[in-house]
């Protein structure tokens, strides 16, 4: 399994494979990990340095204590990482941007018109995929110029499903 | 109306009126000398230790504490009730309520405490000025309210400048303002009026000598009702940010013996000038000539109490009980001698990241430092909510060592064995602190963290580490989810399949 893991804005590709090995960013990690009791103390080995933590999940990340530091970590598998970018948690945006669908599914709503402004972050639609409901949010301030699907409708991966712009008027 | 009025009586069961730490503190005291405990508990401490811990519990209200540990009448009630014939007030809360001290007497109770008498004027600020100075203990020069501006200009000159205008009603550096010499005090004076009359509905001010580069630094004392009154040396306490202290220690890196003894002669004249009986705190700025000067007197068991516990050997807690059960102290001035050095870290829920900003939540983990030299007084557990309610303290880790620097490494190595999850906490602050060279040359004041330390960046030495550990414990979530039923069996989504299995661990 691969993973992108965040740290203080660091971003990390982990691989997992079958085996228990791990790679991080391509560099191979001799890890040995056990857990002492559920929700309770890890022990970590990496290259035989040894290290003791406690990991808890919060809502959308995970917390680590390390020596008396808690470090806040994103991890999301490859599916979620394509649909974090999707949802416009990338970097500002300007110019005509399309709302692509990330993946194979089934449109479960349409929540804004054509015409209609939005801000950054506002939902625009509500994927299911994996029987997941995804919203799909605005990459940046505007005006939703088209929308080319509705609900129940099944989309293809990269379809184009809304498209947003400059707020000029819109006939 | 003094020393006669205390009750001094033998007693075998008492009821500590607070929570927390403190709770626990004064529950053990009592265990160790055979005395009877009695817990209150507002509706979200049912769970806490010090309801554990004591023999009987009541509950007393709400969570807000005006509604449960501030009622005066409904915990002098649980005290008959339960038929207990003391009350330790801890800190806060009741503690320097002189009313409370009052309405315990007027029930027969015994009050582990000074007398009301005592209470009220400690807790006028003018009043404890004017009492202790006509006892001969320095304080602050200054003026006194209520003069002409033509008297403030030529008292200003007398007490040297900088001084300071203050509000005589004043409180949170309203009304304050510094004057560094004649020309700015005409334009200070009507600036510190009009603030003060429009905080406070009055424009008296007065001066104040202004004190640079101020430590602050207390003497413990404590007396019986026999007469007799002892000081248990000084505590140093200026790091504070917003007049809350962050870390205190014992010794202090700026006392010598000289100077503990005078300091603490002193302080012995200021509680006898209120014929003061049990613990209690002569709090003093001390400028950087070691002039000290008194600031006030609190009139109860201090948070910071440990420190002076482990370089004395003197159990403050049981020593309160002991000379409430009307006994004599047990050692004279020259039985006092300081050993070794301790220190205290004050570890709360607040983000040190983040200017400190509350955290709250639930806390989920806990493990505590252990180890040589090392004590950790806390009232929180796994479970435990940090609301606004109460303080944000949620421990005290103490640290004792042969030399200061010993001292500090024990408590390098105790803040990084400390676990505690679920809310942000001061303890990477105190990291900070212990590698600061300012701390550790004894270089700083009680202006030091607010204008001079600055964490540094989030730790980023063990990101690499953080991720591992994070992926690891989520890949294995991720692999057992679908581990739970054989593909094809599964009539559901992995995820969903996995939150059952996580309510079934429960």
């Amino acid at each position: 399994m691969k993973y992108m893991s965040t740290v203080n804005g660091r971003e990390y590709v982990i691989q997992i494979d079958e085996a228990g090995q791990i790679t991080v960013d391509g560099e191979a990690y001799a890890v040995d990990f056990e857990v002492l009791s559920e929700g309770g103390i890890l022990s970590l080995l990496i290259n035989n340095h040894s290290l003791e933590a406690i990991v808890e999940e919060r809502d959308d990340h995970w917390e680590v204590l390390i020596h008396g530091e808690l470090y806040s970590v994103s991890v999301q598998d490859e599916r979620a990482y394509r649909l974090a970018k999707a949802r416009g948690a990338t970097t500002l945006v300007t110019g005509e941007v399309s709302i692509k669908s990330p993946m194979p599914g089934t449109i479960i709503s349409v929540v804004v018109e054509p015409g209609q402004e939005v801000s950054k972050g506002d939902k625009i639609v509500i994927l299911e995929s994996m029987k997941m409901e995804n919203e799909l949010r605005a990459p940046r301030d505007g005006v939703v110029k088209a929308i080319n699907v509705k609900a129940g409708a099944n989309v293809e991966k990269d379809q184009i499903l809304a498209v947003i712009g400059d707020g000029e008027l819109v006939s | 109306m003094s020393a006669h009025q205390l009750h001094i009586k033998k007693f075998d069961k008492l009821l500590i009126a607070n929570r927390g730490e403190i709770a626990m503190r004064v529950l053990r005291a009592c265990h160790e000398l055979g005395i009877k405990t009695v817990a209150i508990y507002s509706e979200v401490d049912r769970n806490a230790p010090h309801v554990r811990f004591a023999d009987e519990a009541y509950a007393i209200g709400s969570a807000p504490a005006r509604d449960s540990y501030l009622v005066i009448e409904r915990i002098v009630d649980v005290a008959l009730r339960s038929g207990a014939q003391a009350i330790h007030p801890g800190y806060g809360f009741l503690a320097e309520r002189a009313d409370f001290a009052q309405a315990c007497y007027d029930a027969g109770l015994v009050f582990v405490g000074p007398s009301p008498r005592a209470i009220r004027i400690m807790g006028d600020k003018q009043q404890a000025r004017q009492t202790v100075r006509r006892a001969g203990v320095p304080v602050v020069p200054g003026t006194e309210a209520d003069l002409s501006d033509d008297q403030l200009r030529q008292a200003a000159e007398e007490i040297g400048f900088p001084v300071l205008v203050k509000a005589a009603a004043g409180g949170g550096g309203k009304g304050m303002r510094p004057v560094h010499n004649p020309a700015e005090l005409p334009d200070a004076l009507a600036g510190a009026r009009r603030e003060a009359e429009a905080a406070f509905g009055d424009g008296t001010v007065y001066l104040e000598k202004m004190i640079g580069e101020a430590r602050h630094i207390e003497i413990q004392v404590m007396a019986d009702s026999h007469g007799n009154v002892v000081h248990l040396g000084e505590r140093e306490c200026s790091l504070q940010r917003r007049h809350q202290k962050l870390i205190e220690e014992a010794p202090s890196f700026v006392v010598d013996e000289e100077m503990r003894q005078r300091m603490g002669q002193v302080a012995i004249s200021a509680a006898e000038a209120v014929d003061y009986v049990n613990a209690g705190t002569i709090e003093f700025m001390v400028d950087r000539d070691k002039n000290f000067y008194f600031l006030e007197m609190n009139t109860r068991v201090q948070v910071e109490h440990p420190v002076t516990e482990l370089v004395t050997g003197v159990d403050i807690v049981q020593e309160q009980l002991r000379v409430a059960r009307g006994r004599r102290l047990r050692y004279g001035q020259q039985d006092v001698r300081m050993r070794g050095w301790a220190i205290e870290c004050r570890i709360n829920a607040e983000d040190p990241y983040n200017n400190y900003l509350p955290s709250t939540g639930t806390i989920t983990t806990v493990r505590l430092p252990t180890g040589p030299g090392v004590r950790v007084d806390t009232g929180v557990y796994p479970g435990y909510e940090v609301t606004p309610h109460y303080d944000p303290l949620i421990s005290k880790l103490i640290c004792y060592g042969e030399t200061r620097a010993e001292a500090v490494l024990r408590m390098r190595r105790a803040l990084e064995e400390y676990r505690i999850m679920g809310v942000k906490t001061t303890i990477p602050f105190h990291q900070h602190m212990m590698d600061s060279h300012r701390f550790l040359s004894g270089q700083f004041d009680t202006k030091f963290v607010e204008e001079r330390f600055r964490m540094s960046d989030r730790a980023a030495l063990e990101n690499v580490e953080a991720a591992i550990l994070a992926t690891l414990v989520a890949h294995r979530q991720g692999q057992r989810a679908s581990q739970i039923v054989a593909p094809g069996e599964r009539d559901t989504s992995n995820w969903k399949w996995l939150s059952r299995w996580e309510r079934l661990q429960r």
